[in-house]
């Protein structure tokens, strides 16, 4: 168990305001009230259990709506996690979708999960270049855990971002004179391409400032410093593409494996054989399994890339592979 | 569940006022307000590092106890599980989950005060394994602290046994430390010159007596500081006979030896 010794020195409200726990309290009491004749049969302590167990476990988000889903850190790592699980499989065949197909994959978990997300996740696996083109499940899961997880960090810094491009830096006060502005401007003609995004010390500078005051989740400044101090400048969707290609960030939110091990997953491949094998001794039936497994099979379901595999007829690629095709098409 | 898809959006901001009450009267009747203070309550008292695992474990153990049969074993496993949320050097929140294991364990009497000595006996053993240690290592402190089947023991008694096992599993780790820092290489066992300066360091240290127990830990902290250590391992190691050596199990088992000599024997 944790052997954070710090809660100890909280108040009773920083306590419980840091764990979240009113607000799992307040869900659970709701559902309640949404289902009482069928909870007091069940037996209310048995579902005061069965709810927390299932939070614990980070099944809970399951089919639950947006705003819930997004609510507390938890909560997100645990359906960033539950949407790996369910489609690692796509990444396994080597599948390329396209952005409405993730932003489906996504409704099947969590009915109202907003389009806007999977197209700021598609921006930054193709650089800002929103087209119709393809992307690897691993490059689409890795920036949308970023995208999704720092939802509000991400807000913060393109904001941040907006106003170095347009001159203004959020730490400092300048006072343009005209002589100032002309010369700006006609640096900003001349030479186009050195002034591809913003200067990066000033931009770390920007997002430290921002992260001592920030109060949601934000990646840590080390990790921002090692990916700014190797470059000069820095575009907006570079750097969320840096962020999401850091292993130290990753292990940070703890939903995903690293890289290399995106695509294992004993436990879950022992189960997808076995009800493949079902599937195919008697496949019109669906009572034949165990009422512990009902819940994987249903995820299973959702998971099997086969029926996509062969109405898109895709030629199935390894990841280093997919990673070559989305370079050549943005050429 | 939670898992249930929600039949339309939430909209208790707008419901009737005779929904609120009706769910008001719910909410009391069915004991739903006085459950959730309880469980609050009990998580505040013990401050968890894992707030949502202490209510899982909370109801189900509510919702366990409504059923029949397995009472004692049930209530052992609690027990545990109580004592494994704290630290025991978080002195106050320890004595806390131990108020509550020596509760829950009395319940198992049959109406007498106190812990039958089987079930106390019970949790010290596996309080131990828990802990990380071998049943060899940890018997002959079990011979000490243990309990005849038939008697009953009281809080205080219970209270120290506990807090016995769990600083004898900590010190053990650090013993091991110790021992891996003796020997330097991981492949190579220690000196045996060089244990004995150790362990005899060590002993200095726990024999530390008389006096507050504050001056009393300041004086064995010094005794065992590293500097000390370094010092003896130094006059130890002008003295050494080349190739005698001793295994990781002989010193885990002599350090054993020394704190175990430090406890009294109960009865």
């Amino acid at each position: 168990m944790k052997m954070n010794t710090e809660r100890f020195n909280l108040t009773v409200d920083e306590y419980l305001a840091e764990t979240n726990v009113l607000f799992y309290l307040n869900d659970a009491v709701t559902q309640l009230l949404e289902h009482k004749e069928e909870y007091t049969q069940f037996g209310v302590v048995r579902y005061f259990a069965e709810y927390f167990t299932s939070v614990k476990n980070g099944n809970h988000v399951l089919f639950r709506e947006f705003s819930y889903i997004k609510a507390t850190p938890h909560n997100r790592e645990s359906f960033i996690h539950i949407f790996w699980k369910c489609f690692r499989q796509i990444g396994k065949n080597g599948d390329l979708l396209a952005m409405s197909e993730y932003s489906s994959l996504l409704q099947l978990l969590c009915p109202d999960f907003p389009a806007e997300m999977v197209q700021n996740t598609a921006r930054i696996v193709l650089i800002d270049d929103v087209t119709d083109c393809l992307m690897s499940f691993s490059d689409f899961i890795y920036s949308f855990q970023i995208q999704f997880f720092y939802e509000e960090f991400v807000e913060s810094i393109s904001a941040i971002y907006q106003d170095l491009l347009s001159g203004k830096n959020p730490n400092t006060v300048i006072v343009p004179t005209s002589t100032s502005v002309e010369q700006l401007s006609s640096s900003a003609n001349d030479k186009p391409d050195v002034q591809e995004g913003v200067d990066a010390t000033i931009f770390c500078e920007c997002i430290e400032g921002l992260c001592e005051r920030f109060k949601h989740k934000y990646p840590s400044t080390v990790a921002i410093k090692e990916i700014l101090d190797n470059t000069q400048r820095v575009s907006f969707y570079g750097f969320l593409m840096a962020l999401a290609k850091h292993e130290g960030i990753n292990q940070d939110i703890g939903a995903l494996p690293n890289k290399p091990d995106l695509l294992i997953d004993p436990e879950m491949d022992q189960e997808l054989e076995r009800l493949i094998a079902q599937v195919a001794i008697s496949p019109t039936s669906n009572n034949n399994s165990s009422s512990s497994a009902l819940g994987q099979k249903e995820m299973s379901k959702k998971a099997s890339p086969r029926k996509s595999l062969h109405q898109r007829k895709r030629i199935e690629m390894e990841s280093d592979g997919s990673t070559e095709e989305t370079d050549s098409s943005e050429n | 569940m939670s898992e249930k898809r929600r039949a339309g959006v939430l909209v208790s901001g707008s419901s009737s006022s005779s929904g609120c009450e009706a769910d008001q009267e719910f909410v009391s009747r069915s004991g739903v307000s006085a459950l959730l203070a309880g469980a609050l309550l009990r998580l505040l008292d013990c401050r968890s590092g894992d707030p949502l695992g202490f209510l899982a474990e909370h109801f189900a153990h509510l919702s366990a106890e409504a059923e029949e049969g397995g009472a004692e074993q049930r209530s052992l496993s609690r027990a545990l599980w109580m004592l494994s949320l704290q630290h025991h050097s978080q002195r106050s929140a320890f004595n806390s989950s131990v108020r509550v294991s020596y509760d829950l364990l009395s319940q198992c009497g049959a109406g007498v005060g106190g812990v039958g000595g089987r079930l106390y006996t019970e949790t010290l053993q596996s309080l131990c394994s828990e802990g990380g240690l071998s049943a060899s290592t940890s018997a002959p402190l079990l011979r000490r602290l243990q309990c005849r089947e038939h008697e009953t023991v009281p809080f205080e008694l219970y209270r120290q046994a506990v807090l016995t096992c769990s600083v004898f599993a900590d010190y053990i780790r650090k013993s091991q430390c110790l021992y891996a820092a003796v020997a330097s290489a991981p492949d190579r066992p220690a000196q045996r010159t060089l244990c004995c300066a150790v362990l005899e360091t060590l002993k200095e240290a726990l024999e530390t007596a008389d006096g507050p127990d504050t001056a009393r830990y300041l004086e064995a902290s010094a005794k065992i500081s590293p500097a000390k250590v370094a010092q003896a391992m130094a006059e130890a190691h002008s003295q050494t006979r080349d190739g005698e050596t001793m295994d990781a199990q002989e010193f885990e088992d002599a350090a054993a030896a020394l704190f175990i000599a430090r406890v009294r024997t109960v009865t």
